[in-house]
């Protein structure tokens, strides 16, 4: 069997350089965005999301505006038209991500299992069906474009993740106090322990409902590494797709020199892309990433990349996309049937109103929340409180992974703005203090059967004094009842006044009861859905009898 | 330098001792027991300096932080930094009693000064927006952001509450200064010193259902020996969290004392309350923890300017 040489080459270097470089940059930015100013995110944290073509051409056609596209991402369609999918491989995080698992296989590919199949056109289907998917509103790109699904994956499963495992086993360590005489572990743990929490996690630990979700769609694709290198690369990935279409005739060309190359296919099994770099003339510049691994791998330096022209004064000739016009049409048809699908409930056609879907602050009104969202999560990562949480089924299968707001996990802190700042899309717009106060979110309400100055005769009214409304939302007023034995006692019985209430759900979260709490706030009365606001503005009327 | 057990006892008898000897001098029977500073000078000073310098005074008009002191000590000075509001809105004590109150610890001997709160809203805003995380690290405190990670459940034995996370940090502190701002309270009418231990546990919520008794639980518990009272501007109405400007009353005062209960009964005086009528004040009296008359301990009632 033949050895496959270690594979040596500056440029392989400079790229794995590279992939970590943008990996620790990623994963730098949605650390910071919790760091330092409370009232100001961290540096940058759009960088990424600007950068991506995928999600300002959906954006753009799903909101239909441009304004949603960004100077990065132009500036990175052109360079792929010239220097091929060198995003793919040099700087997607997602894609180092798979590139880290596929080292881990045991196996090695053959040179047959890096050569073209039907199912590369996969990609091809996913991004078109999206597309046209946009073009009706449902903006589901982010679901698989690798930015928004690898900041997604950070926020509410690897962050979290790792917070609560650094936490937890400090903790427990702290409290069991292991020594050996005078040397005890704390000594090791306690200083690890307090630089993650003073310079990493910086603050409570997150924990987001639907998580374990987000964490299996990420774990699975994955994990399908152990079946194909970098299988969401090559079949799946819409972002993969859009830029494989735009370097189609990239400058950058494989060359092979017919010279030195004996055909034995090692470059084709150091492939990860199945970019037959071991067939001349059919070199697929739509599925390569630019990775050098195939430079590298011949040990006769039988194949390069140029931009040079070859002795004919063209360039070396290339592979045909494999994506008919037939298959385009059926996968636009599909896009258009999933649309339809997704529609069908009185919630997607807006009958009806989920209760429990509250919004954050400066959400537009929910179809045109919907068209510009891209469930990347960054809103929750920012959120101080933890309010913000990725939606299940609670937005239909079109609002998959959209925030919405949990009080009694978290509620909307009174003077914060960050979910608006950070918002890469303009789905949630960006708002001033002073703005924000008079953003109504939902409103609150009291279920008389658990509060317990009503159905338990016991003082409470906690959530009044939480109320931050300056004249509040909730007053109470002083009754006298009768008690089990006989005796009169006062009670403090609290009320909503609905002119006041903004619906940021600090009572609930406040509210003694943890299971569910007897102040509930519903999405009823949102500034952002006239059709949802039940109450008369202005008081109660005059009496018509 | 060599260790060997004979040394190492020899310097743990020695520092034991060292340790006995500094702790807290007793107190001069003829000091003041309660201290009332008022504001002479211009009206027009900024809010700053006025509770800087009236925390100044009416801690020498009690004989000085000293005598409460351990040489090198840890001292917490627990302020009320419950809310995400300015200084001006009176729903948090003023960054200026506390940064003052910091300096004076210092140059009382202590070795390192905490400051600390477990707030209602988001701990950094809060800590932010009511300036006191800015004044106290500028006064050389440490301010601690709590770790919900390091409650841990104590006993502490009252008649409401058998037991109850607090944060070993600021029980197990040489000294503990319960600082609040004097304001208005839905549930208990008014929110003073023994209220503003509510600030080093978890599991709190319930106590609404008996304030008065959990409070004077945990007062008890928390064993005081010196409160400041800021009444530099004080909440009258929608308290705790506040917010409006009309319900601010300007009074340019501090208070300090070693006893909590008779300092919050001048403070429900100032917010306009019979203290006898305040549960917490009443049960903190029945529980031995101080008088409610506070005029029968003579409050030493000086200026600042």
């Amino acid at each position: 069997m033949m050895r496959i040489r270690r594979p040596r080459s500056w440029m392989q270097w400079l790229r794995r350089i590279s992939q970590a470089f943008f990996l620790i940059l990623f994963i730098g930015l949605a650390v910071s965005v919790r760091l330092g100013d409370p009232t100001v995110p961290g540096w940058g944290p759009r960088f990424f999301f600007d950068m991506d073509p995928l999600t300002a051409a959906a954006t753009a056609l799903a909101a239909r505006t441009m304004e949603v596209i960004a100077w990065p991402a132009v500036a990175l369609v052109i360079a792929t038209m010239i220097l091929g999918r060198f995003f793919c491989g040099w700087v997607c995080p997602l894609g180092t991500a798979h590139t880290l698992v596929s080292a881990l296989r045991p196996r090695k590919p053959k040179a047959a299992d890096n050569h073209r199949t039907p199912w590369h056109r996969v990609k091809y289907a996913v991004l078109v069906g999206l597309l046209v998917m946009a073009l009706f509103g449902v903006h589901w790109t982010g679901v698989f474009d690798p930015i928004p699904l690898m900041f997604r994956s950070l926020t509410a499963f690897v962050l979290p993740g790792a917070q609560y495992g650094i936490e937890d086993s400090a903790t427990a360590v702290y409290q069991a106090d292991p020594h050996v005489g005078p040397v005890r572990a704390t000594w090791v743990t306690e200083p690890v322990y307090q630089f993650f929490r003073n310079w990493v996690f910086q603050g409570d630990r997150q924990v987001l409902d639907g998580g374990v979700f987000i964490a299996f769609w990420f774990l699975l694709i994955l994990g399908f590494n152990f079946w194909k290198p970098r299988f969401w690369c090559r079949y799946i990935c819409p972002l993969g797709g859009m830029l494989g279409l735009l370097a189609r005739k990239p400058l950058l060309r494989l060359r092979t020199d017919e010279q030195r190359c004996t055909g034995c296919g090692l470059c084709a099994m150091a492939c990860p892309a199945a970019a037959q770099p071991d067939m001349p003339g059919k070199w697929l510049p739509s599925e390569c990433y630019g990775c050098w691994n195939c430079v590298a791998a011949c040990s006769r330096g039988g194949v390069n990349f140029s931009f040079a022209k070859q002795e004919d004064g063209r360039r070396p000739a290339v592979g045909e996309v494999d994506f008919s016009r037939r298959a385009a049409l059926g996968s636009a048809v599909a896009g258009a049937i999933a649309v339809t699908g997704f529609r069908q409930s009185p919630q997607a056609q807006e009958v009806v109103y989920n209760p429990w879907l509250i919004r954050p602050p400066g959400a537009l009104p929910e179809r045109e929340f919907l068209q510009r969202c891209i469930q990347c999560g960054l809103c929750m990562r920012v959120c101080p409180t933890q309010a913000l949480h990725p939606c299940s089924l609670e937005a239909g299968i079109e609002g998959l992974w959209t925030p919405r707001l949990i009080p009694k996990v978290g509620y909307c802190e009174y003077n914060c703005t960050l979910c608006g700042q950070v918002c890469p899309t303009g789905a949630i717009q960006p708002l001033t203090v002073e703005a924000k106060h008079q953003v109504r979110l939902g409103l609150a309400m009291f279920n008389r059967n658990r509060c317990l100055p009503y159905a338990y005769d016991r003082n409470c009214i906690i959530c009044e004094e939480h109320c931050p409304v300056p004249d509040k939302a909730i007053y109470f007023v002083e009754e006298e009842v009768t008690l089990r034995d006989g005796s009169t006692t006062l009670l403090k019985r609290p009320h909503v006044d609905p002119d006041k209430c903004i619906g940021c759900g600090i009572c609930e979260w406040s509210c003694v009861f943890r299971d569910e709490a007897a102040v509930r706030v519903t999405s009823a009365n949102e500034s952002r859905n006239s059709n949802n606001q039940p109450i008369l503005p202005g008081g109660s009327g005059d009496s018509p009898y | 330098m060599k260790t060997n057990r004979r040394a190492f006892l020899q310097s743990a008898v020695a520092l034991g001792g060292a340790a006995l000897i500094s702790h807290s001098p007793a107190r001069a029977a003829d000091q003041p027991l309660m201290s009332i500073a008022r504001w002479s000078g211009d009206e027009n000073a900024p809010m700053m300096e006025v509770a800087e310098k009236l925390t100044v005074e009416a801690i020498k008009a009690i004989g000085g932080l000293e005598p409460f002191i351990k040489k090198g000590g840890t001292v917490w000075v627990k302020p009320n930094i419950g809310w995400d509001r300015v200084p001006e809105q009176a729903a948090n004590t003023h960054p200026g009693v506390v940064k003052a109150l910091v300096r004076l610890c210092y140059e009382a001997g202590a070795g390192k000064v905490k400051v600390g709160d477990n707030p209602c809203n988001d701990i950094r805003k809060s800590y932010g927006n009511s300036g006191i995380e800015a004044a106290a690290k500028e006064a050389g405190a440490e301010v601690v952001y709590l770790d919900r990670n390091r409650f841990r459940e104590m006993e502490i034995g009252g008649k409401r509450l058998s037991s109850i996370p607090v944060y070993p940090d600021i029980y197990e502190s040489d000294l503990v200064i319960s600082v609040p701002v004097a304001k208005h309270h839905s549930s208990t009418r008014v929110t003073l010193c023994m209220k503003n231990y509510m600030g080093v546990v978890e599991n709190r919520k319930k106590f609404h259902q008996d304030l008065p008794y959990c409070i004077a639980d945990l007062t008890r518990f928390m064993k005081p020996r010196i409160s400041v009272l800021d009444a530099t501007r004080i909440l009258m109405d929608h308290g705790p969290t506040g917010g409006d400007l009309n319900d601010v009353k300007i009074l340019r005062t501090v208070a300090a004392g070693t006893d909590i209960v008779a300092l919050d009964a001048f403070g429900a005086e100032l917010l306009g309350n019979n203290p006898e009528h305040i549960g917490t004040i009443r049960v903190g009296a029945e529980y031995g923890l101080g008088v409610i008359q506070y005029k029968t301990l003579n409050p030493k009632e000086v200026t600042a300017a």
